[in-house]
């Protein structure tokens, strides 16, 4: 009998925590939902040497928060750190840290931790992308891809979490991607990056729930292709569907959500309804549909930061 | 006109696929032929992957079995043997390490063949809370989860698309569909098995009219061992799963060439609520399932050996 009473218990529960959180959900749609205030907390972005890491950089900036840059290349992420304090950030320190190799992540951590302090939001955001079809990208690079995209999320996580838990506060951002939602051809190695990355996430997520650490908080992004030269000559079939995104208008809403203490964001919108399509539509009729939208081609013209390097 | 008539056939076609998926939920889909294929199973010496090789040993297939530990290897070997007048190569093999994959793909690629069939099965699980990993430990369950389906896909499928003929058989995991509390590492291990997998499917889609199979399959907890000590919730929902069952589902989705497997049906319900609901709903239904509890009284296949071990010297 006793058995039978918890279960009603449980499912009581469910249901009332579930109709809580739908007309919470209402709500929010009619009026705003309240940002945290971020003056004086240690943000730490990795790959703020260019892209989405130096517009988030200034972003924090005007909010009055701490910059803690990290990058591989030195120059990029000391220009950042100009145009943070042009911006009007009174303490900005960049180090130069290469977040594929595990000991340099720790090292930097260190540094970081005596001369800077406890970094109260981690936004783990540096990647990079090889764009090869699996049979022809080389070995290494695909480690590569899988170390920075992915596996630097877990030093990082080991480097900060801890003290965020003696504190009770903190705040995981992992920029992952729509490829990390929905397998793409001719990127085999982000995908799989961006897959872990949004899982690793996700398992640090619940795991922190469960282990009733109220003050840690997650927040998980997934945009679809960026204009920051990353993705350079990717082109999509329905820009108004899925258009390749302004790097202002994709930044403006990861604050956003990162301020409202979101778990999730997809950008564009329209990626929610991709992938509650995918959960039930046959293999055909989704393949059809990513035909029609022309998600099968969007890597054909891809020639990434190479153009760049070249001047 | 043209938007006109290009949005007519995707209609169209949309349709026809539907309501094709419809009608083989009813009767059952034919079931292909493997007598004379070649399977590379990895991780065959125990649990699911034995199981697999069995029942492919069954069909008439050629089996080459994979593992890093000899003697598991070598007892799969002896069982299917049993099976009748049945060919099959066993290698040690640590998946993890590329050289060693890519030298024992060699040996096997000169002794039998082209592998037709390829199962990447081989999985490792530490079931600790992230922080109280080692951090080799959790390297090590990328590289044999993840990584190592990277590399014996490097080293089978060219042959694969030459024949254009073959299929890739991906064992992933409910926990690379959903982040699971103490299965950190092994989670994100299994999202990106799933992510490559996926991405792999896409690109051979797009090889028009490619005869190279993609399966990829996503079981909740199976009672091998693996996941000793686990515990479920709602066993009506999400039961421990039977490994004989699970064997057998696997083994006919392949036959069958479907894409993906979910087990139990009732992850496909639950995947689904997951893209609808917010997440403070998510989080509640995974409490009410006890997503965040199942993991707590984990130990594993190690310490369930050495539990064996202690009562047996105990009644000594």
């Amino acid at each position: 009998m006793s058995s039978i009473l918890e279960s009603v218990k449980d499912a009581l529960i469910f249901l009332g925590k579930s109709l809580f959180s739908i007309l919470e959900a209402l709500l929010f749609q009619v009026i705003p939902k309240p940002q945290k205030n971020v003056a004086g907390e240690i943000v730490l972005i990795t790959g703020a040497g260019s892209g989405l890491g130096r517009l988030l950089a200034l972003q924090f900036a005007h909010l009055g928060s701490v910059l803690v840059l990290w990058d591989v290349n030195k120059e990029a992420n000391e220009e950042t750190l100009q145009i943070a304090r042009e911006a009007g950030a009174t303490r900005v320190h960049a180090y130069t840290c290469d977040c594929s190799q595990k000991e340099d992540v720790y090292r930097v951590a260190d540094q970081v931790k005596k001369e800077v302090g406890d970094v109260s939001i981690l936004i783990n955001n540096a990647g990079i992308v090889t764009g090869k079809k699996f049979l022809d990208c080389p070995d290494e690079l695909m480690e590569k891809s899988l170390d920075v995209n992915f596996k630097a999320h877990l030093w990082t996580y080991k480097a900060f979490l801890p003290t965020m838990i003696a504190n009770n506060h903190g705040h995981l951002v992992c920029i992952s991607s729509s490829a990390g939602l929905i397998g793409v051809n001719g990127l085999a190695d982000y995908c799989a990056s961006k897959f872990a990355a949004l899982g690793f996430a996700e398992s640090m997520f619940i795991e922190t729930f469960a282990q009733n650490q109220k003050g840690i908080k997650t927040t998980i992004v997934c945009p679809f292709f960026i204009k920051t030269g990353m993705f350079e000559g990717c082109t999509t079939k329905c820009p108004t569907l899925l258009p390749i995104l302004d790097p202002e208008y994709a930044v403006r809403k990861i604050v956003q959500a990162i301020l409202q203490e979101k778990l999730y964001l997809y950008i564009p919108k329209f990626l929610y309804f991709i992938m509650f399509l995918k959960s039930f539509l046959p293999v055909e009729t989704g393949l059809l549909i990513a035909n029609y939208l022309g998600v099968f081609h969007v890597m054909d013209g891809f020639t990434g930061q190479k153009k760049k390097m070249q001047r | 006109m043209n938007a006109v008539a290009d949005t007519a056939v995707f209609f169209g076609k949309f349709l026809y696929y539907f309501l094709e998926s419809v009608v083989f939920k009813i009767i059952p889909k034919r079931k292909k032929n493997v007598a004379g294929e070649i399977v590379l199973i990895t991780g065959a010496g125990s649990g699911l992957g034995r199981l697999l090789a069995m029942h492919f040993a069954s069909h008439g297939a050629i089996l080459v079995l994979w593992d890093i530990n000899q003697e598991g290897n070598m007892e799969t070997c002896r069982l299917v043997k049993e099976k009748g007048d049945v060919k099959v190569f066993a290698y040690k093999c640590d998946c993890s390490n590329r050289k060693e994959v890519y030298r024992v793909a060699n040996q096997v690629k000169e002794e039998v063949g082209d592998v037709t069939i390829l199962i990447n099965n081989a999985g490792v699980v530490t079931g600790k809370l992230f922080l109280d990993i080692p951090d080799h430990m959790v390297e090590r369950s990328f590289l044999v989860n993840a990584l190592s389906h990277f590399w014996t896909c490097k080293a089978f499928l060219p042959a694969m698309i030459k024949a254009d003929h073959g299929h890739l058989v991906c064992i992933s995991s409910i926990a690379g569909l959903v982040g699971t509390n103490r299965l950190s590492d092994y989670s994100s291990s299994k999202f990106a098995a799933f992510g490559l997998a996926e991405s792999l499917f896409l690109e051979l889609a797009m090889l028009r009219k490619s005869k190279v199979k993609s399966t990829i399959v996503c079981p909740y907890f199976i009672k091998t061992g693996m996941f000793e000590g686990c515990a479920t919730k709602y066993p009506l929902l999400l039961p421990l799963l039977d490994q004989e069952y699970v064997a057998q589902k696997v083994f006919s989705a392949i036959l069958e060439e479907q894409v993906y497997l979910f087990i139990p049906k009732f992850s496909y319900f639950a995947l689904f609520l997951k893209q609808i609901i917010s997440a403070k709903m998510m989080i509640a239904l995974s409490e009410y399932l006890g997503m965040d509890t199942c993991m707590t009284s984990f130990k594993g296949r190690i310490k369930a050996e050495e539990e064996q071990a202690e009562t047996e010297r105990k009644q000594q």
